[in-house]
């Protein structure tokens, strides 16, 4: 069946993606406001995984700190428009490079630690970023956090309300997807997976592996800034308990959920991951108890997640390593063909 | 061949999930309601003319899950009452409870989803300050009161006329604290200042300091901590080298942890606090370092106090533990909304109409008496209670100057 | 020139700094040498912890149960961590047990919430907590049983690891397991036991943490666990000893930070440490390169 579904769409692909975007640009016009307000947030966490996605899932980076580039987005863009009364629109770049640079600055000792060594690094280094918002009083409002933040206008129209902003939210999930799709087909994503699947390969082929390093942390956390940018203009109020590590490993559970190491997988994940946490919402206390199941469940089934890249190490299992790689060969032969 | 088969199963297991959860997606909302209330109602109340549906945001998972199943049982004791003397108005009162587990986005989602319900009038959450605050431009929207139990951040109950908070009172309470019962009642001549680095603990101590220095009362050292701080013999070495007579604690769930490690310190300075409610989970977790303390509060709940003592065993009843303060004033908002509906009358119960009664109303219980100031911030009355052999007495009624 | 205040402040570090050493104990053990990757340290706190209270609670202040008590139910839980959580990823890379631990955490936290409720529980009175004050240093009974249990159990887990014939098999195991096997160690049955041992350790600081702060409650791990996976970190996550070190050093230099400056600081200290250190020896204090990543 899955087969004939993957003809159909060959042979309608064009079709297919427009009915797909007159869905989403539609949505606002049939869903309710509170349903609009879970898709808003779905799609943070698409920006928020995405980000990640890219470190973890197509470097093979092991980072948990996610929220703390999170944290800087959002905390630049509320002081730049709420001190300097910069417009959204504006202080949405500003906002995404200093969470770049942040990134930059945890990539340097990436450079030399791998693995459980560099997933402290983030974890503390997430840890310090909420505590200097928490502590710096005079910029970040302290934890009193900094409140009536505007939505932004476009063309004249204020985009406050759920159905509205979304259409932000899906405008940057849109160009977070072309931006990444484009560049993961570049030299610079094949650098990037060469890094994952075997870094000392890479080197020896001749890989820059500190400067595709230090871009690819740069690239994952301008997006996770982003996120939180944007998020900052939709809830109106920020303070430091938003970007505990619990929301890091939050994110990371829907990015293993969806899968890693593809576009789609960060999109699955938070779809499942927030539907799924909507839905249990029947046993009540129990949800977290089910969800975590499914997270061990998920791990003993597909360990690459619902859509995650089967043929790379992300899967897992050494030995069909070599599986995979033939499959990747025969594939191309056959595109060559 | 084994694998394949439980990956099958698996699969199945996780598709079926999904189609559920789809499928549930929708009547999720009415399934949590909480039925019982009602049902019991109907057969003592008599006429009834309907019911009164309030929403509950409350965390009952996560780090404050302790406080939000405090929330959800405190209620339902509260609309069980209400619903067995008959109502108020004839109306029974039915509350409607999601878990936000402490994360602003979810709580400002139910906060919306709660809005859209034409059915729901009023509602009442969240615990933390920084749910509250995204839910603050919602309800303005929607124009649908909230009435947070606990919500203590100076700039929340101001943010629209439809925020309320019982909890919002450190601008009346502290300077008192500080004033009258540092400086007066218990008459030293210099504090050292402890405070949680939150919303709360900021303006607290603020509004305590202020109090101190009318009183002419020195503060030897005036002390920040994490929320999430287990191990505090480092500010109280810093205390203790200040030498001050007195440590006011402007805290909540850490005040046990905070006396029992001054105590094992070897420090015996007279202690205040100020925050965590007199409850009878504080006098089990402190057991004899207790002794000598002074609270505030505007009651105590234990068994033993004869006004609290109901609540008390129908909380224990149905929680396994002994409420705390933040239990009582959610208890306090659902008696409020209903003599607010209840001084409505024979009008409409509209969400206007609930949010321009409440201003006005005061609810005279079991707690002393509570009423809202112009900005929605709630206003209580507080006795000073001391701890003799395990025990909390009243040594200063309501009215102390 | 040091006052009363800083020798009291030192040793206020110190004393944090075993509870930290404590818990990096176990977790040495389990990341360092038994080479697997863990998140649900501090759920087995939690659960020694309960384990023993309850057993307090029934049969009374004995220390000693109690021990017992916690010690057999963190190994259960460790046995059941590792079928969940191992047993299928041995071969396989980190990340996937990673992940798995962290759902297990999460799954124990959450039942802990329902099962033993969310409020604090009181641990009161359990050792007869006495001061004893040695000139300017004031030492009580409990900090003292905390440093003599780190340092007996640093002590006898070194002696295991490099002195036992099982021990050895272990550390063999953790460097390369198809050559242990090849030699005729079961793999699988020592890497499990290695795990049980270091989650009965955990499981044993639960309750030491639990009479030293007088209170417990399902949450109570989380941020002390993730404070021992930096000590451990610090001590090269290879060496139980210097993980213990690790945590010492953690606990000296947050108290003298919060000495100087504020307390709402002390993670900024431990963690900026942490960074500064890793930055400049990627390996902590282990000498050693190239054993494990």
């Amino acid at each position: 069946m899955i087969d004939r579904m993957k003809d159909i769409y060959a042979k309608h692909k064009i079709a297919a993606w427009l009915i797909l975007l007159a869905i989403l640009v539609t949505m606002p016009m049939y869903v309710s406001i509170s349903n609009m307000r879970i898709v808003c947030r779905i799609m943070l966490y698409v920006i928020l995984a995405g980000g990640l996605n890219i470190i973890n899932g197509y470097c093979g980076q092991l980072c948990f700190g996610i929220a703390g580039f999170y944290c800087v987005g959002s905390y630049v863009q509320a002081v730049l428009m709420k001190t300097y009364h910069v417009s959204f629109w504006l202080a949405l770049i500003p906002s995404g490079i200093a969470a770049a640079l942040i990134g930059a600055l945890v990539a340097l000792p990436a450079l030399r630690l791998k693995g459980i060594f560099l997933g402290m690094i983030t974890i503390g280094f997430s840890e310090l970023v909420r505590l200097i918002a928490l502590n710096w009083t005079s910029v970040t409002g302290g934890a009193m956090g900094i409140k009536g933040i505007m939505a932004p206008k476009f063309f004249g129209i204020k985009l406050g309300g759920a159905s509205k902003y979304y259409y932000i939210f899906l405008g940057v999930v849109l160009i977070y997807l072309f931006c990444t799709n484009r560049i993961i087909r570049s030299r610079v994503g094949r650098a990037w997976l060469s890094i994952r699947e075997d870094e000392l390969a890479a080197k020896s082929l001749g890989v820059d592996i500190k400067r595709y390093k230090i871009l690819n942390f740069m690239y994952g956390s301008f997006w996770a800034g982003i996120a939180g940018a944007v998020y900052v203009a939709y809830s109106s109020y920020v303070d430091s308990t938003y970007f505990t590590l619990d929301e890091g490993f939050n994110v990371l559970g829907m990015l293993i959920i969806g899968g890693q190491g593809t576009l789609i997988g960060p999109i699955v994940g938070s779809v499942v991951a927030q539907v799924l946490t909507e839905a249990l919402r029947v046993i009540n206390i129990w949800r977290y108890v089910v969800y975590a199941g499914l997270i061990i469940l998920m791990m003993w089934v597909r360990p690459q997640g619902l859509v995650g890249a089967s043929g790379s190490m992300l899967a897992g299992n050494k030995a069909e390593k070599k599986k995979a790689a033939k499959g990747c060969v025969e594939k191309l032969e056959r595109k060559e063909a | 061949m084994k694998n394949r088969v439980i990956q099958k199963v698996a699969a199945l297991f996780l598709a079926s999930g999904m189609v559920m959860s789809l499928a549930a997606c929708n009547s999720s909302a009415d399934s949590s309601a909480a039925p019982s209330s009602s049902e019991a109602a109907a057969s003592a109340g008599g006429t009834s003319k309907g019911t009164i549906k309030f929403g509950l945001i409350a965390p009952l998972t996560g780090v404050h899950a302790e406080y939000g199943q405090g929330f959800q049982t405190a209620t339902k004791i509260a609309a069980d009452e209400i619903n067995a003397a008959g109502g108020v108005n004839g109306y029974q009162i039915e509350i409607e409870v999601q878990d936000s587990a402490a994360d602003p986005k979810t709580s400002a989602d139910i906060a919306t989803q709660f809005c859209e319900d034409d059915d729901i009038k009023a509602i009442i959450g969240d615990f933390t300050s920084s749910c509250c605050m995204a839910d603050a431009p919602i309800v303005d929207q929607y124009q649908c009161v909230l009435l947070s139990p606990t919500a203590s951040n100076p700039d929340y109950a101001p943010m629209s006329d439809y925020c309320f908070s019982v909890m919002y009172n450190q601008a009346n309470m502290a300077p008192w604290v500080g004033k009258s019962v540092i400086g007066k009642y218990m008459g030293v001549k210099s504090v050292a200042v402890m405070y949680l680095n939150t919303d709360w603990g900021i303006s607290t101590n603020q509004y305590l300091l202020q109090g101190l220095s009318e009183a002419g009362i020195q503060v030897l050292a005036d002390e920040a901590y994490e929320e999430k701080e287990t191990d505090f013999s480092s500010i109280i070495a810093k205390l203790k080298a200040s030498n001050a007579e007195a440590v006011c604690i402007l805290d909540q769930g850490n005040v046990p942890t905070i006396i029992n490690q001054i105590k094992t310190s070897g420090w015996g300075p007279k202690l205040v606090t100020q925050g965590p409610g007199a409850s009878q989970q504080m006098l089990d977790l402190c057991g004899k370092n207790a002794e000598g303390l002074v609270i505030t509060d505007s009651s105590y709940i234990t068994e033993d106090n004869p006004k609290t003592k109901d609540f008390y065993d129908k909380f224990y009843a149905m929680n396994q533990c002994a409420p705390t303060d933040h239990s009582l004033c959610a208890y306090n908002c659902v008696e409020m909304l209903a003599s607010a509906i209840e001084s409505i009358g024979d009008g409409d119960i509209t969400r206007e109409a609930i949010k321009d009664a409440l201003k006005t109303t005061t609810y005279d219980g079991m707690a002393g008496t509570v009423k809202f100031d112009e900005n929605g911030g709630g206003v209580r009355q507080f006795l000073i209670l001391g701890v003799k052999d395990g025990k909390y007495v009243v040594d200063e009624d309501y009215g102390y100057e | 020139m040091l006052s009363q205040y800083m020798i009291n402040q030192l040793v206020n570090g110190l004393c944090q700094g075993f509870i930290y050493a404590l818990i990096a104990l176990g977790f040495a053990v389990i990341v360092g040498i038994v080479g697997l990757a863990t998140f649900t340290h501090g759920e087995i706190i939690m659960i020694g912890a309960y384990a023993s209270y309850y057993i307090f609670s029934a049969c009374g202040n004995n220390l000693f149960l109690g021990l017992f008590a916690s010690f057999c139910a963190s190994w259960l839980v460790g046995i059941l961590v590792y079928k969940l959580c191992y047993e299928q990823f041995l071969n396989v890379p980190e990340h996937i047990s990673l992940i798995c631990t962290i759902g297990f955490s999460m799954l124990l936290k959450n039942l802990a919430q329902i099962f033993f409720g969310t409020e604090k529980k009181p641990m009161l009175d359990i050792i007869d907590n006495r001061i004893y004050s040695l000139g300017p240093v004031e030492i009580s009974k409990v900090q003292i049983v905390i440093m003599v249990t780190v340092l007996a159990l640093s002590a006898l887990m070194m002696m295991i690891f490099n002195w036992t014939k099982w021990g050895v098999a272990l550390r063999s195991v953790s460097q390369n397991r198809e050559a242990a096997a090849l030699v005729g160690i079961n793999v699988k049955q020592t890497i499990m036991v290695g795990n049980c041992i270091g989650c009965a350790m955990a499981g044993v600081a639960g309750m030491l943490i639990g009479i030293y702060y007088q209170a417990i409650y399902p949450t109570m791990g989380a941020t002390l666990s993730m404070k021992a996976f930096a000590a451990a970190t610090l001590g090269g996550l290879t060496s139980v000893p210097l993980s213990a070190l690790g945590g010492g050093i953690l606990g000296l230099i947050e108290n003298l930070g919060i000495s100087i400056s504020s307390a709402s600081f002390r993670d900024v200290f431990s963690f900026g440490f942490l960074i500064i250190i890793l930055i400049f020896k990627p390996t902590g204090f282990v000498k050693r390169k190239g054993v494990r990543p």
